[in-house]
């Protein structure tokens, strides 16, 4: 098979093709490395690449399963991972000059989980240094370019993995999320990225964000292959102490697409502000929710405009207690922009730390209330497409300092709660960037989340639409 | 507590860190900012109960 057509496939057909021997792992990761060679230059999606290592698993697990010790659905396939996860003799830099050399000794729980699965980490994605800012032009090692556009941002923190998935650098990755890390480069990107309730996925060996609102989150180009994904790293792990006890995850063999009946909520006055076009699109992907049964249930919280705010508070005063020796030590090592944010969450006291969790835990029993009426919370992942890198830190268009109606609002509330998110294609603009539709569940509802995002998915196309640069 | 007394003793936490004029201007920005946050958030979770979690052992039963 020709690399463009390998590379084309999304996990779910290439895990079957090497399940059957159909195609090698070796085929699917020489083409991956060589995508990723090409388009390098263009992207600046990865800090480590690892070509050798990854050949050498390939072939190894092109043994095992010719062997009939084939593991499971991520056996011989390429993934990346966001450069805050420890991976033993690699490279691990978290975006930062202050660990640029940095090489740890043991794995990430989910680095071992994905060798366990005989999954092939073909290299380390670029982000914003340490997860802190969501544009990913942040690092130590250059800004991630969106492959939709070069001159936009990938979003961030996690936008090199983003962009590798996007530019078909291997079907999956992983990253995390504190405040919108996952959905929103997935949003700007045009894939699917997929956050758990939080504890779903351990985070032991990756570097903490703010300790109550940090998950890892998947990154592919459907829902099906998001759930593979999420089979294959989900579960407890006593080495993480958010992490939930829970049976073995089996959220691709649940998938279905019913929505028969579902209750979609959506907020309108938090869309004040939202771009025209994306707007529309948000209309036009209710309707298709509405076309295959579910009802669309408009209501009010107004506790969640204090959301951005409470989310931002929490997160400046744990990452000040994170970094509290590093903070002094490092100074002139971190970027601007995370130094001067963790001066300010150092004069975060410890009584204004607790009154914001007061503040946090009033919205989460609005919030408890609001999924007695509904199943889930529907939304544009982002209030504009993906800004132009000219626009620096504010073209976001992010309000977190004010309690309002705007639309961060919505994007921060799933990992200040610890609600499943995801954000999915669901349009194109009229300069030919990807629009999101942002899809949150109750806790524990990741699969509501993950089958309705199925449905939706099952009935439309723009999941399966690319950048131009993917055709060449 | 004056204003200015609020970000001066806020700022003597930073004690010891050599902060450049422009990290300065921002971090004082940001501070008067966060004072103003903290109220409003003070003033809507006024009330609400206090957060609190298990710090029981996973899985220990009575």
């Amino acid at each position: 098979m020709a690399h463009t057509d390998i590379l084309e496939l999304n996990l779910t057909d290439i895990s079957k093709l090497i399940g059957s021997r159909e195609l090698s792992s070796s085929e699917v990761v020489k083409a991956t490395l060589t995508r990723l060679e090409f388009l390098e230059d263009k992207l600046n999606a990865f800090i480590t690449v690892l070509p050798d290592q990854a050949l050498t698993e390939a072939r190894k697990a092109d043994q095992e399963i010719a062997s009939g010790h084939y593991r499971g659905p991520l056996h011989g396939v390429p993934v990346s991972i966001k450069d805050m996860f420890e991976m033993a003799g690699v490279l691990t830099t978290g975006g930062s000059k202050i660990l640029a050399e940095w090489v740890p000794e043991t794995d990430s729980t989910l680095v071992e989980r994905l060798r366990a699965a005989g999954a092939i980490i073909v290299g380390k994605t670029n982000l914003d240094e340490f997860g802190h800012g969501g544009t990913s032009t942040l690092s130590h090692f250059g800004p991630v370019h969106n492959p939709w556009n070069v001159e936009r941002i990938a979003g961030g923190s996690s936008g090199g993995s983003a962009a590798a998935v996007a530019a078909r650098i291997g079907s999956l990755s992983y990253g995390t999320e504190t405040g919108s890390s996952v959905r929103r480069p997935a949003s700007y990107c045009g894939i699917t990225g997929f956050k758990p309730t939080f504890g779903i996925i351990s985070r032991h060996g990756s570097f903490r964000g703010a300790w109550s609102q940090d998950h890892v989150g998947l990154f592919a180009r459907s829902v099906k292959d998001i759930a593979l994904g999420l089979d294959a790293v989900a579960g407890y792990d006593a080495r993480d102490p958010a992490s939930v006890h829970q049976g073995p995850p089996a959220y691709a063999s649940r998938l279905n697409t019913s929505v028969k009946g579902l209750r979609v909520g959506v907020l309108r006055r938090f869309l004040e502000g939202v771009d025209p076009q994306v707007g529309k699109a948000f209309d036009g992907a209710l309707q298709v929710l509405v076309g295959l049964g579910s009802e669309v249930v408009d209501l009010d919280i107004p506790e969640v405009s204090y959301a951005a705010m409470t989310s931002m508070m929490t997160s400046s005063a744990e990452s000040a207690g994170i970094n509290r020796h590093w903070f002094r030590k490092h100074y002139d090592n971190f970027g601007p922009h995370v130094r001067r944010g963790l001066a300010v969450g150092m004069t975060i006291t410890a009584s204004e730390y607790l009154t914001v969790q007061r503040a946090r835990h009033r919205i989460r029993e609005a919030l408890r209330a609001a999924f007695e009426k509904i199943d889930i919370l529907a939304s544009p992942t982002t209030s504009r497409v993906a800004p132009p890198l000219s626009e620096g830190l504010k073209g976001n268009g992010d309000d977190t300092r004010h309690a309002s109606y705007n639309q961060s609002n919505l994007l921060r509330l799933p990992s200040m709660l610890g609600l499943p998110g995801c954000s999915i294609p669901c349009g194109i603009n009229s300069e030919g960037l990807p629009i999101g539709l942002q899809l949150v569940g109750s806790w524990f509802a990741d699969q509501t989340v993950l089958n309705t995002a199925l449905a939706y998915q099952s009935s439309t196309d723009w999941h399966t639409r690319g950048p131009a640069m993917v055709r060449v | 507590m004056k204003e200015k007394d609020k970000v001066a003793h806020r700022l003597a936490l930073l004690t010891g860190v050599n902060l450049s004029t422009a990290d300065l201007e921002s971090i004082v920005e940001e501070i008067e900012d966060n004072d103003r946050v903290v109220a409003e958030l003070e003033d809507f979770s006024h009330g609400n109960p206090w957060i609190a979690s298990q710090i029981q052992p996973v899985g220990k039963k009575g």
